[in-house]
Order: structure tokens, then C-alpha cells, then sequence
């Protein structure tokens, strides 16, 4: 270019080759690099695939299925698995693929909803710590190391008797407020850094009041750290699930969640295991297909993971 | 009268190691529609100086000890944090030294603009979308209304430098402080982000506080210029005097320091350099605080006594025992370390 290089002509010039080629260059954004590197982790898609095909399964099963997942017919217990019975049935004659379905919906549905409440309060705890500062700050994670000390299912266990009922609510609130402490303490990080970014400082400079600089420039950026925590911490409610209806202190018979069902199944392991094995699979593929969803999320949110 | 007056500000940050005093006694005055250049090195507390105007200092640990900011009547120093609020962006406005980092890389470039506007103006969205398209072509960005749907990174870091400016000029500000506007840009982005902020401080009828540590870009856009050092104004004059005739050993030195591509000055070889380093700000020197970089400093009083600011002829300051109209002839220049 023997022109002038003044910084408009320069940045005109850019502008008409792009306006000639037609398309931009490349339109990059965040959640497009990060769909690109999700696909291409196979272990994650395959993860992701397991993890919606769980989710159809538990939704739209039990509508179109011919059974009643809690009605008796001691004529077609303990069944082995047959086209009509693809789980084969329980020692009450209820069909196991109807019945996985409908506890998969309480299991699942308990998941979600305390991840929610851990999001939540995490996120409530977390950014109001990290965002004032301080002294408040001190105080508050203080707390938060007093309450790591707490163990989790004991705690768990200790809400539920308190509470002196156990539903899908309460198993949701039991779950949720021992465990919120590590997203809280993440957030908290998260805006810790990002307050010192310019952009905030900027913001501040032509008048942003907090609320703004917190709801517009601190917790967006952190969306990417919290799917992931969702996916991190879906996983462990799920197990609490099941690990609290399993010894007896969940949801109760005869509704089903998968925990419940591998505690009936423990009865009659001997002589008829599919009973224990069909929930048992169905919590460790979960389990594992959110555990790899979050490790491939991980890799793919982080602007660092460059693809070779 | 002046629009913002500044008057002995303190502003101390309270550290493990001690109080590092970064601005330490400032004063200074910027007129209405006129351009202030704030010099000096790195750690000099400009900065300091322009967050403290603004109330952005980073509370604790730094603290304004005592002076006042008057702005049109009243002192803002002694607003509350949400007075001081309206006062951002809407009287005085302010850009940072790096573009890259200073928008928000989540938000788009036109939320960013009217965001600000709303926030100061009672407008719907629309109107607020018409200014902010009205902004980004008087900061020169080709296209300006389809750009407002971009997202930061597709934009240059002199065309981020713009769009920063077209934010801070949304709600029309008195005073714009532009702290080391062009530092991060190239040298032929500088030239043409200077002329904008120029033509715009008359268009708009601005105050602007340029600080920067660059003595060429003062020159060009500055009316009157204050040189601080380690926390303290030394001199202060406008922009020819400073320039034809610098009374402070500091300034001199600064400006001897400038590579000269023509005229009378040009020099083979080396640039001359100030020798040591700017002091320690937890405990300066009790006397002039340039004094052991000082190549005029003796065993005279200046080496015991704390130099004021003083006005040396009318308009120009300066804080030294031994400026160089005074020094002409009587004074030999002694070489440091002899």
C-alpha cells in the first residue's frame, strides 16, 4: 500500500475487501469455537448422544407404555427379560423398562432441581462475597470453611429427619444445602478476577451502578464455569439420591426412583439380579455420561484448548 | 472559573509494607473548553490522580487523605458513591489506556453504547440506538449503524479506542479525562485518534485532561501542561512556554531525552537518559524529591528543605531550588556523581 496509512483508510480498506468477498472473514464467537471443540471430542458427543437418549427414554415412556408401572400381577413376577418385558419384571410382576423410565423422571427431576438450588444459592453466596470484598468476603468464606467440615450424606440425612417428611421436595432441599459450598467458592473466584477486568472499570467510569456492573459484566462471563458446575454437580445429586433411597431414608415405595428400586432389587439378588442390575446401570450411565458432558465442556469453554 | 479545580489532593494506598504516598500534595486547575496534559514516568501518580477525580480508586487500600476536587461548586471527594455515580459518564467521562480489554467481550458494541446512554438519559431504546449510531460515525467508524450489532473482537484496537470514545462522549460530559489514550495503539493509529479527540473537544465544547507520558503528544494536544514526579507537581505552564523554556531540572530532562529528527538538536549516538530511579513513595526523600537525580542539586538548601511549588513568572510554577532561568550564569552545572 503506498498510500497514506492513516488508521480510516487502513480500516476502509479492510471493510471493502470484506464487503467484495461477500461473507466476513470468519464469524468467531465463544459458544461457536466451543460448540466446534465439543463436537470433536468423540467421548463427549457419544456422552451427550447417552444423555439426551436417557432423557427421551424417562420422558416419553412411560405415556406410550402398555403397563402400569405399580400395578400387581404376581402371575408375571420375576420374569426374565422377553420382547414383552425388555427389563424382564420385579417379584411384584411390574415391568422394569416401564418402572426405569418412572424413576428415572423422580431421579432426574431430583437432580436438576437441586443442581438448580445449588446454582442458585452458590451463585447468590458466591458473587455477593467476591463482589463486596473485604471484610464481608473474610467473613463469609470463613463461614463457608466451617461449613466444609459438615460431611455431605450425614447432612443430607440429618435435614431429611428434620423435615420429618421425604418427597421429591425434600429429598431436593436435603441434597442441595450441604453441597453448594464448592460452586459458591467458584463463583466467588470467578468474579473475584473478573472485577479487576477494564472492561468493568470502564463501565464504572461512565456511571454503571453496581447492580449493572454485576448483572452485565461479572455473572455472564461466569456462565461458561457454571454449565459446567450444572454437569459436575448433577452427577454427585443423583448418587445422594440414590445412595439416601437406597438405605430406606428416600423416596418409598411404591414410588420409583432408581435408588428405590435397587433397594427392592437387593431382596431378591440372588435369584433374580436383574431386579438390582437395571437401576444400578442406569445411575452409573447417567452418572458417567454427565461426568464426560462436563469433562468435554471443560475443554471446550476454555479459549485456551486450542484445536490442533 | 475554572470547571474542575483540584486542590492539595492527597491520595495515600495503605499497604503491609507502609503508606505509599502516590499523590502527595497535587493541585491544578482545568479551564472550561481547554486541554490539560498531565506528564510524567510511570509510577508518578497521574493515574492515580485522574481515578481520584473520578472516585474509582480501589478502596481499601488507597484512601484520599485530604484536599478537595471542586467541579462546578462541589467538591467531589465529599459525594457519596451514588452522587458520584450520576456524576460518571455524565459530567465527567473517562477512557483507559488498553481498548483491547476495556469493552465488555460478551455484550455487543451498540448495547455498550446505549447502556450508558440510558442509564444517564431517559430515552426509549430506539432513540438510544439512533445516538449510538450518530456516535459511532463521529468517531469516524465506517458503517457505523450495522457495526452497532457487532461483538468487540471484530473490531481493530484503534477502532475499540473509538468506540471507547463514542461511549465516554454518549452523555454529552464537561470534562473528558483520557488516561494514555494512544499508549497501546500504533504510532499512525495515535496521530489519527489525537486529531478525533481534538475535533470532537471543540465540536462537544469539552474540558480534557490528557495524561500520558509521552512529551509529543502533549505537545500537540495540550493548552497547558503539568509535569508530576513521584507523586508531586513540579511544574506547571502552558504548553509553548513549558516546551521553549522548562524551568525544572526534571522537565529539562525529559525533554533532553526526546529523539529530535530535525532541526538544531539532532544528536549522533546515544539519547541521554535521567540516571537512578524515581524513589520510593513509602518514604520519599524529606527534601526535593528529584534531588538525588537532580545534576543541580548541591549541598545548598535544596538538599535539606522541601522545594514549594512556586510561580516563577506569571503563569508558569515550578517546584525546584534551581530552575533555569535562575541558574543561568550564576550556577555551573555540577555532574552527577562528582
Amino acid at each position: 500500500m503506498a498510500t497514506t496509512p492513516t488508521d480510516i483508510r487502513e480500516e476502509g480498506l479492510v471493510e471493502a475487501a470484506l464487503g467484495v468477498s461477500g461473507t466476513p472473514i470468519r464469524q468467531s464467537n465463544l459458544w461457536k469455537d466451543a460448540w466446534r471443540r465439543y463436537i470433536r471430542n468423540r467421548g463427549a458427543v457419544v456422552a451427550g448422544a447417552g444423555f439426551i437418549l436417557i432423557l427421551l427414554y424417562c420422558l416419553i415412556w412411560p405415556i406410550i407404555s402398555p403397563y402400569d408401572p405399580n400395578a400387581v400381577d404376581y402371575s408375571q413376577a420375576k420374569l426374565d427379560p422377553s420382547l414383552e418385558h425388555p427389563f424382564g419384571t420385579d417379584k411384584f410382576g411390574r415391568d422394569l423398562f416401564t418402572r426405569t423410565a418412572v424413576g428415572g423422571r423422580v431421579s432426574i427431576l431430583i437432580g436438576f432441581g437441586a443442581t438448580l438450588a445449588i446454582l442458585l444459592i452458590g451463585v447468590v453466596y458466591g458473587s455477593l462475597s467476591g463482589f463486596v470484598g473485604g471484610r464481608l468476603d473474610n467473613g463469609m468464606m470463613r463461614f463457608l470453611d466451617a461449613l466444609y467440615g459438615l460431611p455431605y450424606l450425614p447432612f443430607a440425612i440429618i435435614t431429611l429427619a428434620i423435615i420429618g417428611r421425604t418427597d421429591m421436595w425434600t429429598m431436593m432441599i436435603a441434597l442441595s444445602i450441604a453441597s453448594w459450598f464448592t460452586t459458591a467458592r467458584i463463583v466467588r473466584g470467578q468474579v473475584m478476577s473478573l472485577k479487576e477486568n477494564d472492561y468493568v472499570r470502564a463501565a464504572k467510569a461512565v456511571g454503571a451502578r453496581w447492580y449493572r456492573v454485576l448483572g452485565r459484566h461479572l455473572l455472564p462471563n461466569t456462565l461458561g464455569i457454571l454449565i459446567i458446575a450444572i454437569f459436575l454437580e448433577l452427577p454427585a445429586v443423583i448418587l445422594g439420591e440414590a445412595f439416601l433411597s437406597f438405605i430406606g431414608l428416600g423416596i418409598s415405595p411404591p414410588d420409583a426412583s432408581w435408588g428405590a428400586m435397587a433397594q427392592e432389587g437387593r431382596g431378591t439378588y440372588r435369584t433374580h439380579p436383574i431386579e438390582i442390575i437395571v437401576p444400578s446401570v442406569a445411575i452409573a450411565s447417567l452418572v458417567l455420561c454427565a461426568n464426560f458432558i462436563a469433562d468435554g465442556l471443560r475443554d471446550a469453554l476454555d479459549p485456551r484448548t486450542r484445536e490442533s | 472559573m475554572a470547571l474542575l479545580e483540584v486542590d492539595d489532593l492527597r491520595t495515600h494506598f495503605f499497604t503491609r509494607e507502609g503508606t505509599v504516598r502516590a499523590v502527595d500534595g497535587v493541585s491544578f486547575a482545568v479551564e472550561k473548553g481547554k486541554t490539560l496534559g498531565i506528564v510524567g514516568e510511570s509510577g508518578c501518580g497521574k493515574s492515580v490522580t485522574a481515578l481520584s477525580i473520578m472516585g474509582l480508586i480501589p478502596k481499601p487500600p488507597a484512601k484520599i487523605v485530604s484536599g478537595s476536587v471542586m467541579y462546578e461548586g462541589s467538591d467531589l471527594t465529599k459525594l457519596s458513591e451514588r452522587e458520584l455515580e450520576d456524576v460518571r459518564g455524565r459530567e465527567i467521562a473517562m477512557i483507559f489506556q488498553d481498548p483491547m480489554t476495556s469493552l465488555n467481550p460478551t455484550l455487543t458494541v451498540g448495547t455498550q453504547i446505549t447502556e450508558t446512554i440510558r442509564r444517564h438519559y431517559d430515552v426509549s431504546q430506539k432513540q438510544a440506538n439512533k445516538k449510538a449510531a450518530e456516535l459511532l460515525e463521529k468517531v469516524r467508524i465506517p458503517r457505523a449503524a450495522e457495526r452497532l450489532l457487532d461483538y468487540p473482537h471484530r473490531f481493530s484496537g484503534g477502532m475499540r479506542q473509538r468506540v471507547m470514545i463514542a461511549i465516554a462522549l454518549s452523555c454529552d460530559p464537561k470534562l473528558l479525562i483520557a488516561d494514555e489514550p494512544t499508549t497501546a495503539l500504533d504510532v499512525t493509529v495515535q496521530a489519527s485518534v489525537l486529531d478525533l479527540l481534538d475535533d470532537l473537544r471543540h465540536e462537544y465544547d469539552m474540558s480534557m485532561i490528557i495524561i500520558t507520558h509521552d512529551m509529543g503528544v502533549v505537545a500537540e494536544a495540550a493548552d497547558d501542561i503539568i509535569v508530576m514526579y513521584a507523586g508531586q507537581v513540579v511544574e506547571r505552564a502552558s504548553t509553548l512556554d513549558l516546551f521553549d523554556n522548562p524551568e525544572h531540572p526534571y522537565t529539562e530532562a525529559l525533554l533532553g531525552a526526546l529523539p529530535q529528527i530535525e532541526g538544531a538538536n539532532v544528536r549522533d549516538g546515544r539519547l541521554t537518559a535521567i540516571p537512578g530511579r524515581p524513589p520510593d513513595l513509602i518514604d520519599p526523600p524529606a527534601a526535593c524529591r528529584f534531588g538525588p537525580r537532580c545534576r543541580y542539586a548541591g549541598s545548598d538548601d535544596c538538599t535539606k528543605h522541601e522545594p514549594q511549588l512556586r510561580e516563577i513568572r506569571s503563569g508558569h510554577w515550578v517546584r525546584s531550588a534551581h530552575p533555569a532561568s535562575e541558574r543561568a550564569g550564576s550556577r555551573k552545572p555540577q555532574e552527577v556523581g562528582s
